[in-house]
C-alpha cells in the first residue's frame, strides 16, 4: 500500500513537556539524537522493540551516550564502510532509529581498506580482547554494585552519579565495539553458507549450545525451582501472586532455607533488569517479583527442564548439522567452510550475543538507576524515583543548589502523565515511519532487527489481505496453535501453556516464557537474535522478521508456524468481538 | 577394395583433428578417445565425401542453389518454408548405388564383427564447418536409435542429411552467408549399447562453473529423454579431487527412451511405475562414470561433457561406454575456488553484511 508513513505527530522541539535541549548537548560522533523535524520525512526510521515502555527523561540518557554516541563511534573504530552508526528520534517517550549514511564515495573507499586492516585482527584476538573487556566491566561493576549510599552527602551523590553515567557510556562503547565486527563476520559466515545452498535453519546451528552467563542463570531458576519442590513450599508459591510471593516466604519459617538460597541467588544474578538499560526498570536484586514468578511458573509446569540434556542435544545437533553440511562440500569448499566456521566460533557472535547482556544490557544502566534513588532519598521526593523524571542538566542544578527539588514538582507529574500517555499508545505507534527502503546498510538493522527483503516486502503488503507472513527461518518445526500477542515482558504472566508467542521481539526477560510456549513469532530479528537462539534451545519453532505480525494477529486467533520454511499462516479471525 | 573407400571410415581408424572434415567433429571425437582408451563402441562414419556425392551426383546441389537463392534472411517465415522443401527433396532423394552398396557392406561388416545379424546401431549426424555449426544443430532430430536393416539405416542417414537443413541450421547459414557446401554432414552408425542407464556429465558445474564438482544426471533407459528433456533426471554431484558424493538427489523419472521391437527403434514410454523414484546408479557406477569423465577432461585439457551409457551386460570394475564428449564452455569460476582457500572475512562482510546483496 504505502511506501511512506506519516510522522506529522511526532514533530516537536520538545523531549518532554519543559524541556527542550541545546543544540549539540548530547554526546555524538556524528549526528545527535533529537525529537522529530520536517526533515526526518525523507529518511527511514523505525520503533525500536527494547523499549516497549518508552524512556524516562532520566532514561533517554542511554539514548545519547549508549545507543548514538556507542553506534556511531564503533562505526566510525571498525570501521563501516557504507554506514556511520545509528541516531535516534524521540517519538514521545519511544525510541525511533536510522542509520548515519555515508555518502562519501572516497570515505566508503578509506573506510574499506582500514575495516580490511582491522577486522582480521579483531577475529584473531577476539577472546583476549572480550576478556580483557569483562574484566574492566567487572571492576566497574563492583564499585558501583558494592556503593553504600548511607552517611554519604548530596555531593557524593552527584559525583556518584556523574561517575554511573561515564561508566554506562564506556559499557555501551564496548557493546559495540564488540557487535559490529562480530555482527560483520557472523553475516559473511551466513552469506557463505548460502553460496554452499546450506539451509538457513541448518547454518544457526552450527554456533549453537555453548553456555552463557545468561543461561547459566535460567539454569540457576530451575535449580531453585527443584529446591523449592524438596523443601515442600510448593503452595506458598500456587496460592501466592508473584508480587507477594517475596512477603508470603519470608513470614512462613518452612521457607527459611529456601530464601537464603535465593539471596545467594540474587547476589550472583540479580543485578539484572528485565528490559535492556531502562533506568526505569528495577533491578531483581531490589525487587525480586519477576525471578519469584518464573519459580511460580517453572513450578506449575510439572516436569524439571534438563538442561545438561538440553545441551546435549544441541551440541550433538550442532556436530550432526555441521558434519551433514560437510559432506555436501567438495573438499576445497569444505576448507573455505572449515576457515568461515573456525573464525565464527573463535569470535562467536551468537554466543557473545547471549553472553554480553549479562555484563552489559541487563547490568550496566543499574548504578546509575541507585543513584537516582539514592539522590531522590535524599532530597525527600514524594515517590522513590521522582528523578527519573528528571534530565541531567536539572539534576545538576539541584545537587549544586541553584534549584531546589521542590521547583521541579509540578514538571515531574506532568511528566509522568506524558510517560504514561505514551506507553498507553505503544501498541498502536507505527512500527516504521518516513520513506521505506529496499535495503539497508547498517549490519545491526539487517541482523539484530531482520531488516532484510521479506520484513521490507510486509511492510510495503501493508494493508492488504495477508493470510500468510515471511520471515526468518529462526528454529525448525511445525506448530499450530492459539496465538497470544504481547506488547511487553509485563504482560507475560497472561500466557498460556501452548501458546504461541506473538511480539515485537523478546529480550533476555522474556526467556522463561520460552518453557510456557509452543511457538514464536516476532516482527523483527535475524537468525541469532534473542528469539530465535532461545527457540532453538528450547526447541519449538520461530520465524523472525515478520515486519507486521503484531498487526496482522490478535490473540486468540489461530496461526501456524512453520520454523523451517519461516512462514506464518493465519488461519482464522477471531470472532469478531 | 576398402582401400579406394572414401564415403565410409571405420570409427578406429578416425585420428583426431585431422579427420573433422571428413567425419564431423561428434564422431571424429569419438574415434579419438577410442584410440585413448575410453570405452566408445564400434562402427563407422559414413563421410561428408558420400554426403556431397550424394548432393552432386543426383543433382540436389544445384537444385539446392535454386530453392536458396532468393531466400533472405530476415524472412523467418519464408526460411522454414524453404527449409521444409529442402528436407523432403534430401530424405526422397534416392541414393545412388555407389554409394549406398559402401554403407551396406559396411553394416554387414559391423554385424559381422559382432557376430549378429541386422545389429542395431545408433545413427548419428556429425557436422562440419566452423563450431558455430555444431551448437546450432544441437537437439534437432539428428539421432536414430535402434536402427536395423539395411534399408532403414539407409532412410535414417537420409534423414541424418536432411538434418542440415532444419529452419535452424538454415538460419543460421543464411544469416553468415554459407551454403551447405561449406559445412558439409557427416553420419555416424555405431553399434548400439543396450542400455540400463544412461545420462549426460559434466566435468565442472554447468551452472556455477565450479571446477571442483563433477556433475552427473540421468535415467534408466537410453540418453534421449534425458539430453531432449523429456524426463526429469537423477542429479548426482561429485567432488573431483577425493570422488565423494556430495549430492544424490532422485527425481520422479516420469518417461522413458526403451527399444520398442515392433518398430524396431528407441521410443519414449511411460517409466514402470517401479522404477520411477529409483536410484539409477550404484556408488561403483557413479565412480566409473567419474574415471572416464576425468580421464576425457585430462585427455582434452579442458572441460567436457560427455553422454554416457551403462551397458546391460556391463559387470562391475568394467568401464562405462561413453558415446558423444563435447568441449565446455562454461566461464571459469571465481577466482576465490582457485586461489587459495583461506577464510578472507573482509571480502565476504563486504559481500554480505552491508546490505548489499
Amino acid at each position: 500500500m504505502s511506501d511512506s508513513v506519516s510522522l506529522d505527530e511526532l514533530i516537536t522541539d520538545e523531549w518532554y513537556p519543559g524541556f527542550k535541549p541545546e543544540y549539540g548537548h548530547a554526546a555524538f560522533a556524528c549526528e545527535p539524537i533529537d525529537t522529530f523535524h520536517e526533515k526526518d520525512k525523507e529518511r527511514f526510521w523505525f520503533l525500536d522493540f527494547h523499549w516497549p515502555r518508552g524512556l524516562t527523561p532520566m532514561g533517554l540518557i542511554f539514548l545519547e551516550d549508549g545507543y548514538c554516541w556507542g553506534t556511531q563511534c564503533a562505526a566510525q573504530g571498525l570501521p563501516l564502510p557504507p554506514g556511520k552508526g545509528l541516531t535516534q528520534r524521540i517519538g514521545g517517550t519511544h525510541v525511533y532509529a536510522s542509520e548515519v549514511p555515508n555518502t562519501s564515495q572516497w570515505e566508503l573507499g578509506y573506510r574499506g581498506a582500514r575495516i580490511e586492516q582491522n577486522l582480521p585482527k579483531f577475529l584473531q584476538n577476539f577472546d583476549e580482547i572480550w576478556n580483557n573487556r569483562v574484566w574492566e566491566l567487572e571492576l566497574g561493576l563492583k564499585h558501583f554494585e558494592n556503593y553504600e549510599f548511607s552517611g554519604k552527602k548530596l555531593e557524593d551523590i552527584a559525583q556518584y552519579l556523574i561517575d554511573a553515567r561515564t561508566f554506562q557510556k564506556r559499557a555501551w562503547e564496548i557493546h559495540f565495539e564488540m557487535m559490529y565486527p562480530l555482527l560483520a563476520n557472523y553475516l559473511g559466515f551466513y552469506g557463505i553458507c548460502s553460496e554452499f545452498n546450506i539451509d538457513p535453519g541448518e547454518i544457526s546451528k552450527f554456533l549453537q549450545g555453548y553456555d552463557t552467563k545468561i543461561l547459566e542463570c535460567d539454569r540457576e531458576l530451575w535449580k531453585l525451582t527443584a529446591s523449592a519442590r524438596e523443601d515442600g513450599i510448593e503452595d506458598l508459591f500456587a496460592q501466592n501472586e508473584p508480587e507477594v510471593l517475596k512477603r508470603a516466604l519470608s513470614q512462613d519459617p518452612r521457607a527459611g532455607r529456601w530464601l537464603s538460597r535465593f539471596e545467594t541467588f540474587l547476589q550472583n544474578f540479580g543485578w539484572r533488569t528485565e528490559g535492556i538499560s531502562d533506568i526505569a526498570l528495577a533491578p531483581w536484586i531490589e525487587d525480586p517479583t519477576s525471578p519469584l514468578g518464573t519459580i511460580k511458573t517453572f513450578l506449575q509446569k510439572g516436569e524439571i527442564h534438563d538442561f545438561e540434556k538440553a545441551k546435549r542435544a544441541a551440541e550433538e545437533e550442532r556436530e550432526v548439522a555441521i558434519d551433514q553440511a560437510r559432506s555436501k562440500l567438495t573438499k576445497e569448499e569444505q576448507a573455505q567452510f572449515d576457515g568461515a566456521l573456525e573464525s565464527c566460533k573463535a569470535a562467536n557472535f551468537a554466543w557473545w550475543n547471549d553472553e554480553h547482556n549479562y555484563y552489559i544490557d541487563l547490568r550496566a544502566t543499574i548504578p546509575m538507576r541507585r543513584g537516582c534513588l539514592a539522590l531522590a532519598d535524599a532530597v525527600g521526593a514524594d515517590t522513590y524515583d521522582d528523578t527519573l523524571f528528571l534530565f541531567w542538566p536539572e539534576m545538576k542544578e539541584i545537587v549544586e543548589g541553584d534549584k531546589k527539588f521542590s521547583d521541579f514538582k509540578s514538571i515531574i507529574h506532568d511528566r509522568r502523565q506524558y510517560y504514561e500517555h505514551w506507553l498507553a499508545k505503544r501498541p498502536s505507534m507505527p512500527k516504521v515511519v518516513g520513506n521505506i527502503p529496499e535495503a539497508v546498510s547498517d549490519p545491526i538493522m539487517i541482523e539484530i532487527f531482520g531488516m532484510h527483503h521479506h520484513f521490507f516486502n510486509a511492510m510495503k503488503a501493508k494493508g492488504k489481505d495477508v493470510q500468510t507472513l515471511t520471515g526468518v527461518a529462526a528454529s525448525a518445526g511445525t506448530v499450530r496453535g492459539v496465538a497470544r500477542v504481547l506488547h511487553n515482558a509485563s504482560e507475560l504472566h497472561r500466557i498460556q501453556p501452548g501458546e504461541i508467542l506473538v511480539c515485537e521481539a523478546t529480550s533476555p526477560n522474556w526467556t522463561p516464557a520460552f518453557a510456557k510456549i509452543s511457538a514464536c513469532v516476532c516482527d523483527g530479528g535475524g537468525t541469532l537474535t534473542h528469539a530465535s537462539i532461545i527457540s532453538r534451545e528450547y526447541r519449538i519453532p520461530c520465524v523472525v522478521g515478520c515486519g507486521l505480525a503484531t498487526d496482522m494477529i490478535e490473540s486468540g486467533d489461530e496461526v501456524e508456524v512453520d520454523g523451517t520454511k519461516g512462514t506464518v499462516t493465519v488461519f482464522k479471525k477471531k470472532a469478531a468481538a | 577394395m576398402m582401400q579406394s573407400n572414401t564415403h565410409v571410415v571405420w570409427v578406429d581408424d578416425l585420428c583426431s583433428g585431422d579427420m573433422v572434415p571428413r567425419a564431423g567433429a561428434k564422431i571424429a571425437r569419438l574415434g579419438e578417445l577410442r584410440k585413448c582408451g575410453v570405452l566408445v563402441p564400434d562402427g563407422f562414419v559414413v563421410t561428408t565425401d558420400a554426403f556431397s556425392a550424394f548432393m552432386s551426383e543426383t543433382g540436389l546441389d544445384a537444385e539446392m542453389r535454386r530453392l536458396f537463392a532468393g531466400c533472405s534472411p530476415s524472412d523467418a517465415e519464408q526460411i522454414s518454408h524453404t527449409a521444409r522443401d529442402a528436407r523432403a527433396l534430401v530424405e526422397a532423394t534416392p541414393i545412388p548405388a555407389s554409394i549406398a552398396d559402401e554403407v551396406v557392406e559396411a553394416y554387414e561388416e559391423l554385424s559381422y564383427r559382432l557376430r549378429d545379424l541386422n545389429v542395431p546401431v545408433a545413427v548419428r549426424s556429425s557436422a562440419t564447418g566452423e563450431d558455430g555449426a555444431e551448437a546450432s544443430f544441437a537437439g534437432q532430430f539428428d539421432t536414430f536409435l535402434g536402427v536395423t536393416g539395411n534399408d532403414r539405416l539407409l532412410s535414417a542417414i537420409q534423414r541424418c542429411w536432411g538434418s542440415l537443413f532444419t529452419d535452424r541450421a538454415v538460419d543460421y547459414r543464411c544469416n553468415k552467408g554459407l551454403s551447405h557446401e561449406d559445412s558439409p554432414m557427416a553420419v555416424g552408425v555405431i553399434k548400439l549399447v543396450h542400455a540400463r542407464a544412461s545420462g549426460v556429465a559434466f566435468s565442472v558445474h554447468p551452472v556455477s562453473g565450479n571446477p571442483h564438482r563433477l556433475v552427473i544426471e540421468g535415467s534408466w533407459g537410453w540418453g534421449e529423454a534425458v539430453v531432449q528433456g523429456l524426463v526429469n533426471p537423477d542429479h548426482i554431484e561429485v567432488g573431483k579431487s577425493d570422488r565423494r558424493v556430495l549430492e544424490y538427489k532422485v527425481s520422479d523419472k516420469q518417461v522413458v527412451s526403451a527399444f520398442d521391437y515392433a518398430q524396431g527403434l528407441v521410443v519414449e514410454h511411460e517409466m514402470p511405475r517401479r522404477l520411477r523414484e529409483e536410484h539409477i546408479l550404484e556408488d561403483e557406477e557413479i565412480q566409473a562414470i567419474v574415471d572416464s569423465v576425468l580421464a576425457i577432461e585430462k585427455h582434452y585439457g579442458h572441460p567436457v561433457d560427455v553422454e554416457w551409457v551403462i551397458d546391460r551386460h556391463r559387470r562391475p570394475k568394467e568401464p562405462i561406454t561413453i558415446v558423444q564428449t563435447r568441449p565446455v564452455t562454461v566461464k571459469a569460476k571465481t577466482e576465490a575456488t582457485k586461489t587459495a582457500p583461506a577464510w578472507n572475512p573482509v571480502a565476504y562482510a563486504q559481500k554480505y553484511a552491508f546490505g548489499t546483496k
